[in-house]
């Protein structure tokens, strides 16, 4: 049977559709000013779709190959940052790498997130050796990332990494003492943050304290989406993106341009998309045929469900202002790229288990 | 149970706890959602108005003022001013120093600005700079782009052609100050702070427009959401004839004192004369503060109106009164003859005549006539100073004429009474008697005088000064005169200026319209002993002069009064300023 009849549809369906919502709400919060950045956002997207069908047909198994290697690559990219590093808004975070500036850090998520499927796939689980590897490949990305300092990427790769451990296999036990760990780690954490950091967190806890420094982002975010009402203010009629009262309306806080125009409805509705989208990779992860297809998509699905819970929580004033886009709408090319190559493979593990039965006692992880 | 299925077994358990989980997080999500748009959506609405509306007051056009010939007394002149609204600067202090290089300002006027900010909201338009011409505006309205909070607004601004001549009259416009904000100004305002731009504030001042603006996050004009107009002001013809004033101006030239000319049917005001005066166009383009400290401290004091908002001895014009109140209480001394011997001689006093060798034998109209103090020394006396202080109160003395301008002195007619209220002591027959020829305490102003001229010359009737034109007449009351006596009165004021010993007959016969009248001569220091030359007193121990009367004499049009501060002699000083205005009106009369 060839690869594109097999392809997920409903997974597929829900990609294409945010898809166009995205671009359509990405019209409205640049249309007044750079019109440019939509043609490039369509640039992007036909890239993204070449690299995601182009790794659907790439077998799991030649995946599972190049695992430790991009690791590694990324976690030398992370040591070089210090170095070499391009200071933007005070944080030393980009690599200049001649036709483009990359993020190692972005790149190391999704390099984490295969690694430790692979981890999973081809050990035992829940044997403290795994466990102790799975960790240490964690930490290490982990602190180089603090020190940027880029505290919330690193709380995203922490925090995605630990769903993943914990469903691979980590013992409820172990669950337990690492929660206790987190708490008490917790102050030391809150010492060890930059000012600017511990402002933001404080301008989350109370955005009325400062409502022209920290806070102001979150308050005429939150305003954008209340005041959109159930039925939202119209498409290109909301008065907080049109004015610009909303800041970085076409990257991070894009929602509430969408929240704003398109009210209660549109929210609950790319809600449903994603919710869609993620429960079908959900049951990829279960049926998949491979330990490491199932264990790569559920580790996909972790770091979409933590974006958009993360972005939607920090745009309405749930959760502090952390830089991480809402998938497949935020405007970005690097990050939409990486998304939907992580969404090939995703597709390629649906595309292997096709009609056969879901990993049992199997023997080969891998395929 | 082997460890590989054990695995598959907890692979699929935490798969569903994953899906749990994820589905709360959803479920958060939306509620939060919901919170926001559903449950607070009223609040956050209203937000996200204020958030882009603005509220910005646009100032409405004043009215004009004009004289009884629509020509312009109060003007606007095109001009541009510069306010800001604090809120939506950016950076203030950057602004300020471009804003005081492009608009040229020296150090004083960026402290003014910066401490004038520092006292109004932050949320609406302050004025920092105002009636610039487009050569000096133009370097900032170029790049107004760039000064986000900033504006240059095309206005006009107050401009009083007349400059000095109607100082007092019509007044002038100040930046509204705390107290007028409490009273509903708007700070960037001006407010009419005297005269007639005070008085008839609420006509001139218009309403205010609002004009709900768009904005967005960088406090830039987006659009206008909604404008109600301002609504003009509107434009007063006052009364004033302002060739009249101009020829009561020049006639007084360079000496203190005031012209009153008043209609004698309807109390129209044509012209109300101050000297000296002072530019209120200063007021507009910024009064320096050396400038308002030399008026307030020059001893000529420029800033009172002399025409109203002063009160002086009337001198010899209350002999009119003294005379009034003889006919009315029918002595005999009315139809006799007395005989002035230049003096009289009292009890404890000597009481002079202004002139020394005495004026000889003379009757009623004589002693007017010649204003022969010894007659109404008499004359006074015989009546008592409770009929002289019925007759002067009768007449409109002691109260205010009802003028609409601020600050009327009522003046003062002394009395028994009176002297013990002010804790001086007992009244003694010697004040009666000068009372009785306006001197002493008694005082009046130039606009209560020539309102008693019109009275006389409108056969007893007590009009209201009037400052608009085209009103109907405002009678304060019909007195209760015989026309007999009132005839007697006429022609003995005529008399003044026809007969040949008149005192005023040298400066007024060959006036165009034939003048009654009465000249008075207020001593300023009890009356210089013998032998001291009048000529050789410094000006402030100068008399007072007064001319009061009305003309024609046999049709009476206007009224007036003159007075002329340390002017010296009535006849002298005060009769020549009248003939001057009746000549101004003859004229203008033979060419319509």
């Amino acid at each position: 049977m060839s690869t594109i009849r097999r392809l997920d549809m409903p997974l597929l369906c829900c990609l294409l559709l945010l898809g166009a919502l995205g671009m359509a709400v990405l019209y409205a919060a640049v249309h007044q000013g750079d019109a440019g950045l939509l043609q490039r956002q369509a640039m992007y997207w036909l890239l993204g779709i070449g690299v995601f069908l182009g790794l659907c047909y790439v077998p799991l198994r030649h995946v599972a190959l190049v695992c430790w290697p991009l690791y590694i690559v990324a976690l030398l990219a992370l040591l070089l940052v210090p170095v070499l590093g391009e200071v933007q808004m005070g944080a030393r975070r980009w690599l200049n790498l001649g036709l483009f500036n990359m993020q190692p850090s972005e790149v190391m998520k999704w390099a984490l997130i295969l690694l430790l499927a692979f981890i999973f796939a081809t050990r035992e689980p829940s044997r403290g050796r795994t466990l102790m590897l799975a960790l240490l490949a964690s930490l290490l990305p982990a602190g180089l990332i603090v020190v940027q300092p880029d505290l919330g990427t690193a709380l995203v790769l922490l925090t995605a990494a630990l769903v993943l451990i914990a469903v691979a296999g980590l013992p409820w036990r172990w669950l337990l003492y690492s929660f206790i760990a987190v708490l008490v780690s917790l102050p030391l954490l809150w010492r060890s943050m930059y000012d600017y950091q511990k402002q933001r967190v404080l301008g989350f806890l109370d955005p009325q304290s400062d409502p022209l420094g920290a806070g102001y982002h979150v308050i005429q975010s939150t305003i954008a989406i209340g005041s959109g009402g159930i039925f939202g203010k119209g498409y290109l009629q909301g008065t907080q993106a049109r004015l610009h009262f909303l800041p970085e309306q076409h990257t991070d806080f894009i929602f509430a341009v969408m929240a704003e125009e398109g009210g209660l409805l549109a929210a609950a509705l790319l809600l449903a998309l994603y919710g869609v989208m993620l429960a079908r990779m959900l049951i990829i992860a279960a049926r998949a045929h491979s330990r490491f297809g199932g264990l790569l998509t559920l580790g996909v699905c972790t770091m979409f469900m933590i974006y958009l819970g993360v972005n939607i929580g920090m745009v309405s004033g749930l959760l502090p202002v952390v830089g991480v886009p809402l998938p497949f709408v935020s405007y970005g090319g690097s990050a939409l790229v990486t998304m939907m190559a992580a969404m090939g493979l995703v597709m390629r593990a649906a595309i292997e288990s096709h009609g056969r039965i879901p990993w049992q006692r199997t023997a080969n992880p891998l395929a | 149970m082997d460890a590989s299925l054990n695995c598959r077994h907890r692979y699929d358990r935490r798969l569903l706890v994953f899906s749990l989980t994820a589905g709360m997080v959803f479920v958060a999500l939306f509620l939060r959602l919901a919170d926001l748009q559903w449950r607070k959506h009223e609040q956050m609405h209203l937000q996200a108005e204020q958030n882009r509306i603005s509220i910005v007051p646009t100032l409405p056009v004043r009215g004009e003022v004009l004289d009884r010939y629509g020509r312009g007394l109060a003007v606007n002149h095109v001009s541009y001013r510069v306010q800001i609204i604090p809120d939506r600067v950016q950076d203030m202090e950057l602004t300020m120093l471009l804003l005081a290089y492009l608009l040229d300002w020296d150090e004083k006027h960026q402290q003014q600005v910066e401490a004038r900010l520092a006292e109004s909201r932050s949320d609406r338009p302050v004025l920092i700079a105002d009636q610039l011409q487009w050569a000096a505006v133009a370097p900032l309205a170029a790049r107004l782009h760039r000064f986000p909070g900033v504006d240059v607004l095309a206005g006009t601004h107050r401009h009083y052609p007349y400059g000095e001549l109607g100082a007092h009259l019509i007044g002038y416009l100040a930046m509204a100050n705390s107290e007028d904000v409490a009273d509903g100004f708007l700070p960037m305002e001006k407010v009419g702070r005297s005269g007639a731009e005070s008085a008839f504030e609420n006509l001139l001042h218009g309403r205010l427009g609002y004009q709900q603006e768009e904005v967005d996050a960088l406090g830039h004009r987006v659009g206008i959401y909604k404008h109600t107009p301002p609504e003009m002001g509107a434009s007063i013809r006052l009364s004033i004839d302002i060739d009249l004033q101009q020829a009561a101006a020049e006639a007084l030239g360079d000496r203190s004192g005031a012209a009153v000319v008043l209609d004698v049917n309807s109390g129209e005001v044509l012209a109300l004369l101050s000297k000296p005066g002072f530019d209120t166009n200063q007021f507009i383009t910024g009064l320096e503060v050396e400038q308002w400290q030399s008026w307030l401290g020059d001893p000529r004091h420029p800033l009172i109106d002399r025409s109203f908002q002063a009160a002086y001895p009337p001198a010899s014009t209350f002999k009119l009164l003294t005379m009034l109140a003889g006919l009315d209480s029918s002595l005999p001394l009315m139809d006799e003859s007395v005989y002035c011997s230049g003096q009289l001689e009292l009890a404890d006093r000597n009481l002079r005549c202004w002139k020394e060798e005495g004026h000889g034998y003379v009757n009623l109209r004589q002693a007017i006539a010649q204003s022969c103090d010894v007659y109404f020394y008499q004359l006074g006396d015989k009546l008592g100073i409770d009929r002289l202080q019925a007759t002067a109160k009768k007449w409109g003395f002691g109260e205010a004429a009802g003028f609409i301008l601020a600050g009327e002195k009522k003046g003062v007619v002394p009395g028994p009474k009176w002297k013990r209220y002010q804790g001086l002591g007992h009244w003694t027959r010697g004040e009666t008697m000068i009372t009785a020829i306006g001197q002493g305490a008694m005082n009046a102003t130039p606009l209560q005088i020539a309102r008693f001229a019109a009275a006389i010359a409108n056969g007893g009737k007590l009009l209201v000064p009037q400052l608009e034109v085209d009103n109907p007449p405002l009678i304060e009351r019909e007195l209760d005169v015989k026309p007999q006596h009132l005839e007697r009165l006429r022609q003995a004021m005529r008399s003044v200026v026809s007969s040949p010993k008149g005192t005023a007959h040298y400066r007024l016969s060959g006036s165009p319209w034939k003048i009654a009248g009465k000249t008075g001569t207020a001593q300023v220091i009890a009356m210089a002993e013998d032998g001291d030359d009048e000529e050789l007193l410094p000006d402030r121990h100068k008399d007072h002069a007064w001319f009061m009367g009305y003309a024609p004499f046999d049709n009476p049009r206007i009224a007036f009064a003159i007075f002329v501060e340390h002017g010296g002699h009535g006849s002298s000083a005060a009769a020549p300023v009248a003939g001057a205005i009746v000549k101004a009106m003859a004229a203008k009369e033979a060419e319509s």
